[in-house]
């Protein structure tokens, strides 16, 4: 069917014919978007008036102003914990690339019973919840004399990420042909040679995945930065959300919460809709490789 | 002999042990701050230790009676399992049903699913603050929306009512999460051989058998993975426990690891929260290995 055409031709013709089934399927598919999206846009809505302005949040659009985002701004302290969520993230992503990768070299290659205890080992540190471990991990970390810092954190997404991200590139780089290396080997190539110009290079797109998925969560996450920084100058933007706990059943200060609440969310926005494709494809490669 | 033996079977001439090399960073960070703070877990379980002070007794198995006894531990099982049952149920059923509209030839397909996708985008404590609002009586968005259709708004309280505060923010967690299950979906469906299920219609299924006997089989490693991870991240229910109730009212909220941070840090007591923790992976450890079983079974006959 239609081997030879373009596939842009074949997209343009082949939507469905309007007929009664398909509006139902369009009318159901709509009021769902709505049901789902409405807290944002109503959150949005608010986030652009004035913190005096107390009429219904439901009333849409009333008023533009930036006052709350600039309330918003100066209390979160933006800038500060916007670098700190930056380098947080940037810095765990790519030590977890770099440590995954070589951690699934082995494990991925070698066919013996220890490289398979150790696939296994390594998955089973998924179901692992942190708060269960928090208080053993604060104190081994003290033992070892590991000070508390903005990168203190680092430290645990990068070993919480390993279990899925080792389990993501061990399975991707069991799809991968042998013989490439086979040929490497023979033009003498050294084993450390083999992994960064061949193998690392191979396993891009499970490398995609992962900084999405893993940058994602260490992006959102506000647990282990609440419980390892104690400066405020160190916070990053979610565990500065945390000032505004007391807010959220104060509908007198919805406004300037709600602008705190897009500006927390605002980077992620921006990057998502940049690189929608290849988050969609990075999630779902996430899950369906492994 | 024996080693030398093994060896030519099982490791490659190229794919030699040295290659473990590669894996001390990984392994090193795994065993320190993973591994070992687990097992110290399971000493501490029998101390009287506070988490701060250093001069704590053995109290042997005192801290495991007490959690059985004082009731903690199985009222936060009990909502913790209606928690993942509800989350797991739900955001599979939504997340692969909006797959399943929007992997028919619809138009604006991308638009939906950015609509649909965009609530994982937020932090769990923005989620929080905005559900907060949501549910709040009277003035949030429900409330306020059953007020305008002439009903009582202010009666309207799902987060203050201990009937309802755990499924409202099980509901929290689907809005967030199916999102990502439906992407997940969507991706099993495209590798679903269009000419399999044209076979079907010119056999005379109607829509439901097509999905009954034949995608829903086909995409049976996808259900696999997506009730997977959404069982783990159920279990491991914390962050709308301790952003918008706090457990409460009453204990109605309470999830285990909601239980265990309570413990270990409002109650000082790390001794008992370690107690608490070991029976919590015991069960968690039970419950993943039934479903793996069940799975793997299951993806064979489906």
């Amino acid at each position: 069917m239609a081997l030879g055409k373009k596939k842009d031709d074949r997209e343009v013709q082949t939507y469905m014919k309007t007929s009664p089934k398909t509006i139902l399927l369009y009318v159901v598919i709509i009021l769902f978007c709505i049901v789902v999206i409405s807290p944002l846009v109503i959150v949005f809505s608010s986030s652009l008036r004035s913190p005096e302005n107390q009429t219904s949040p439901l009333a849409l659009f009333i008023e533009f102003t930036g006052v709350s985002y600039i309330r918003a701004f100066s209390n979160m302290n933006y800038p500060m914990q916007l670098i700190n969520s930056i380098m947080t993230t940037v810095g765990s992503v790519l030590c977890i690339v770099v440590f995954a990768t070589m951690a699934a070299y082995p494990i991925g290659r070698i066919k013996t019973k220890l490289a398979r205890f150790l696939y296994f080992f390594f998955i089973s540190g998924l179901i692992i919840p942190s708060q269960m471990v928090i208080v053993p991990i604060a104190q081994t970390l003290n033992r070892l004399g590991v000070p508390n810092t903005r990168f203190t954190p680092m430290i645990m997404f990068i070993t919480c990420s390993l279990p899925f991200s080792v389990f993501l590139f061990s399975g991707f780089m069991k799809g991968l042909p042998v013989e490439i290396e086979e040929s490497a080997y023979i033009d003498g190539a050294s084993l450390p040679k083999r992994f960064t110009s061949i193998v690392f290079p191979l396993l891009q797109p499970a490398i995609i995945s992962c900084v999405i998925t893993q940058g994602l969560w260490i992006w959102n996450d506000y647990f282990y930065p609440m419980v390892f920084i104690t400066k405020k100058a160190q916070y990053s933007l979610p565990v500065g959300m945390l000032q505004f706990l007391g807010d959220k059943e104060n509908p007198a200060q919805w406004n300037v919460l709600f602008a705190a609440c897009v500006l927390c969310a605002l980077p992620l926005i921006i990057v998502f809709l940049a690189l929608q494709k290849q988050f969609v494809n990075g999630i779902a490669a996430g899950a369906v490789k492994g | 002999m024996q080693p030398k033996k093994k060896r030519k079977g099982n490791t490659s001439l190229i794919f030699t042990n040295k290659m473990y090399v590669f894996l001390i960073p990984a392994l090193a960070m795994f065993l320190v701050f993973w591994i070992y703070p687990v097992l110290q877990l399971f000493y501490y379980s029998i101390t009287n230790f506070n988490g701060i002070n250093y001069d704590y007794e053995f109290v042997g198995l005192k801290n495991y009676a007490k959690v059985l006894s004082n009731g903690t531990l199985s009222n936060s099982l009990k909502n913790t399992m209606i928690y993942a049952v509800f989350t797991v149920v739900l955001s599979n059923v939504i997340g692969m049903a909006v797959a399943m509209a929007l992997n028919t030839r619809i138009r604006f397909k991308g638009l939906f699913r950015t609509c649909a996708y965009f609530p994982a985008l937020f932090s769990a404590i923005v989620v929080g603050f905005i559900w907060s609002y949501v549910y709040m009586p009277g003035a949030g968005m429900i409330g306020n929306l059953l007020t305008l259709i002439g009903l009582d708004g202010s009666a309207f309280n799902p987060l203050g009512n201990y009937k309802t505060a755990l499924y409202a923010i099980a509901i929290v967690e689907i809005w967030k999460g199916f999102g990502t299950t439906m992407i997940i979906y969507l991706a099993g469906l495209q590798t679903v051989d269009e000419s399999l299920l044209e076979a079907g219609r010119i056999d005379g299924c109607t829509e439901w058998q097509l999905i009954r006997k034949i995608k829903l089989p086909l995409i049976s490693a996808t259900v696999t993975i997506n009730v997977i991870l959404s069982v783990i991240a159920g279990l491991k229910a914390f962050d709308y426990s301790f952003i918008m109730t706090n457990g409460g009212p009453g204990k109605s909220t309470k999830t285990l690891m909601f239980q265990v941070y309570e413990t270990a840090f409002t109650d000082m007591k790390m001794g008992r929260a370690s107690a608490f923790s070991v029976m919590a992976f015991a069960f968690i450890i039970i419950i993943t290995v039934l479903m793996l079983f069940y799975l793997n079974k299951r993806e064979v006959e489906l």
